[in-house]
């Protein structure tokens, strides 16, 4: 119909002839354009060569930019500098600008090129050194050269670290042998870099500890650091900055870790009553709580949250706290939380005596720490320490001005398990008291003594009453012969009017105190080289030795591994080595 | 490993093969390795003087080693600068370390 077979018949004879011989044509004259093409190129890497005979317009573009680089090198910084360097004369000028052309064009990094030593076959890097005809030197030979000319090496840093360092770590208390412990090497370096740190896996919950320890005193806990604490099956959480956290945070925090049992966060001003009202809800059994500022909390909620922790609580330390926490608040805690044991309440403004009489009641309590600066009466702490006073492990109460020694009495008398006792700011009670406190008493030796600033204060009769007042010269023998061989930490700060002969017949060459770590006789001025020496003699295990204000040290010879802290003008001299001073006059 | 060795020196081998040939009282800087090694145990690591740590790699038993020494010559002296721990190892080392008891 349409298309025939005979269509094929319309291509003509004449026409296909004619393609041919245009194809063929075609690549006869391509074949021949690309030999003159080749031929050209070879010609021009002949007159390439150094003296050229310019005859082609290129050629002469060529020399004519040559030049003129020669003479913008000439009157280049770079070019005046090297002839001075060399001392040339004018002469050698166009010697120098060929060489300096030269390296101008040695080929750049990425590129090959040809050793001139060896002449192999190299990839141009920046590290590739120059040789000395001015061409570049491959890897290999590059190290052969340059070992001539190294440069003196930086100075080695000794085993030493700079004074500053050491100064500060005396201050901290810390005088180490040798070297500190890998886990604490890595922790630091983990605290350092802690923003790269993508998660923590399965650390052990003291170095989690540790590390919340350096993190916040970096006062580095963000939200997201925060993250990387929360664990969903880790008891326990300590964060002792949490200044940087919001309501909504403290809210993760409960979400996230169900079984906790400690919680134990410091500074928390930004947690409010909801989340303790989520806390509630979720009926977390909270056995430990350790909250540091939570001012934003109000009473009312306070007390839902004892009701509803009631007899799992065992632990309860707050910190600062104004109008939230009242005596009525803390009924809710001594009526809901019978099985506490462990009770500090330090800087509460708005509890007073009524609260003082409800600790009484804490059948279980074996730990007690207050300190409230508020006028407190003396009795309800005398209450305290004749109902809980056979089961306490330890007390601590500062800035009780009230107490007297009645106190003193109801301790010698009622508690007989104390391995902590720490009475400070404080001057009523006498010596005669604290001397008898340790005469005749059946508690075992106290491990941790604290009692700075027993001592009286009047301004006008410097050396005191003629009954001394505060812990004096019986009271402190008696101390070390009830405690001294137990004793690790002891704090007689302030404690003035013990005597020169009490410290001699203390720290006396039969005397020996083998667990004594840590002890501050700051602020008595009858310490001097003598007493230190034998301080030193008598506790072989000293670590830190606090003598702020203590004058007459003046040329002491510290043992090894034992800080010092506080002399004014002293010689120092440890393992033979003077020592420069803490604190410079 | 003959007798007149196994005083001196030990090894220790991390899980994926590699040995480190350490003196016997470097290597005791690391409580753990200690009580392997101490001869009342009896432990088999304390007759072949060769301790396999099947949970540490090479490259963190590597650091480790290196501690032991630095901690060896660092011993009796005070004011030992810090060690140059590779940051990326940290972690893994904390765990090491716990392991170890250093």
């Amino acid at each position: 119909m349409t298309s025939s077979p005979r269509s094929s018949q319309n291509i003509s004879a004449a026409q296909i002839r004619d393609d041919y011989e245009r194809r063929v044509d075609e690549a006869a004259r391509q074949a021949r354009e690309e030999e003159e093409q080749a031929q050209d190129e070879d010609y021009q890497e002949e007159v390439a060569e150094p003296e050229p005979e310019p005859e082609s317009p290129e050629q002469e573009a060529r020399k004519r930019k040559r030049e003129q680089a020669i003479e913008k090198l000439k009157n280049s910084k770079e070019f005046s500098r090297r002839k001075k360097n060399r001392r040339l004369g004018d002469e050698n000028d166009d010697e120098l600008a060929d060489e300096m052309l030269k390296e101008k064009n040695q080929p750049v990094p990425g590129q090959l090129a040809h050793c001139e030593i060896c002449g192999k076959r190299f990839t141009v890097t920046a590290y590739s050194k120059t040789g000395p005809l001015g061409g570049l030197l491959c890897p290999d030979c590059s190290k052969k050269h340059t070992g001539k000319d190294k440069k003196d090496e930086p100075k080695k840093r000794g085993m030493g670290i700079n004074r500053r360092q050491n100064q500060s770590k005396i201050l901290d208390g810390v005088v180490q042998l040798g070297a500190r412990s890998l886990m604490e090497m890595c922790i630091k370096k983990i605290a350092e870099n802690i923003d790269d740190v993508e998660g923590f896996g399965d650390l052990p919950p003291p170095v989690m500890r540790r590390l919340s320890q350096i993190l916040s005193r970096n006062r580095a806990i963000t939200p997201v650091i925060l993250d990387l604490f929360l664990k969903p099956y880790a008891r326990h959480l300590d964060i002792f900055d949490c200044a940087k956290l919001e309501t909504k945070d403290f809210h993760k925090i409960l979400a996230t870790m169900q079984s906790l049992t400690r919680l134990d966060l410091r500074f928390v001003t930004q947690m409010k009553d909801d989340v303790f009202e989520y806390m509630i809800d979720r009926e977390m059994k909270i056995q430990e709580l350790h909250l540091d500022a939570p001012s934003l909390v109000t009473s009312a909620c306070w007390q839902k949250v004892f009701a509803s922790l009631g007899p799992h609580l065992k632990s309860l330390k707050l910190w600062n706290l104004e109008a939230g926490f009242d005596d009525e608040t803390f009924e809710a805690v001594s009526k809901n939380c019978a099985n506490l044991q462990r009770l500090k309440l330090k800087h509460l403004g708005h509890i007073g005596d009524q609260t003082m009489e409800a600790i009484s009641t804490l059948k279980h309590l074996e730990h007690l720490s207050l300190h409230l600066s508020q006028e407190l009466s003396p009795e309800p702490l005398l209450q305290i320490i004749a109902q809980l006073g056979s089961q306490l492990g330890s007390l601590s109460l500062e800035e009780f001005e009230s107490a007297d020694d009645r106190l003193v009495q109801h301790i010698h008398d009622h508690c007989r398990e104390l391995f902590k006792l720490r009475i400070s700011h404080n001057a009523l009670i006498t010596d005669k008291a604290m001397a008898g406190l340790f005469r005749g008493w059946s508690n075992p030796a106290l491990r941790f003594v604290d009692f700075s600033s027993l001592r009286d204060v009047d301004m006008d009769n410097h050396a005191g009453p003629e009954e001394p007042v505060g812990l004096a010269s019986n009271g402190f023998v008696a101390l070390m012969a009830h405690s001294g061989r137990d004793i690790t930490t002891l704090n007689v700060s302030s404690c003035r009017h013990i005597t020169h002969a009490a410290l001699e017949e203390v720290f006396a060459p039969d005397k020996q105190y083998p667990h004594l770590i840590s002890l501050d006789v700051s602020l008595n001025e009858r310490i001097d080289d003598f007493i230190t020496h034998s301080i030193f003699r008598c506790c072989p295990a000293l670590k830190k030795l606090v003598v702020f204000g203590c004058f007459k040290i003046r040329d002491i010879k510290i043992p090894r591994g034992v800080a010092v802290i506080g002399t004014v003008g002293a010689k120092l001299t440890s393992d033979g080595v003077a020592q420069q001073e803490l604190v410079l006059s | 490993m003959d007798s007149s060795k196994d005083s001196t020196f030990v090894s220790l081998v991390s899980c994926d093969g590699f040995e480190y040939i350490l003196p016997y009282e470097t290597a005791c800087v690391s409580g753990t390795i200690r009580r392997m090694l101490d001869p009342t145990s009896n432990f088999a690591e304390s007759r072949s003087g060769r301790c396999v740590l099947e949970e540490i790699d090479g490259v963190v038993l590597e650091q480790v080693c290196k501690y032991l020494v630095y901690n060896y010559r660092a011993k009796n002296m005070t004011n030992v600068p810090d060690m140059d721990v590779p940051a990326e190892l940290c972690l893994e080392l904390v765990m090491a370390a716990d392991y170890l008891d250093v």
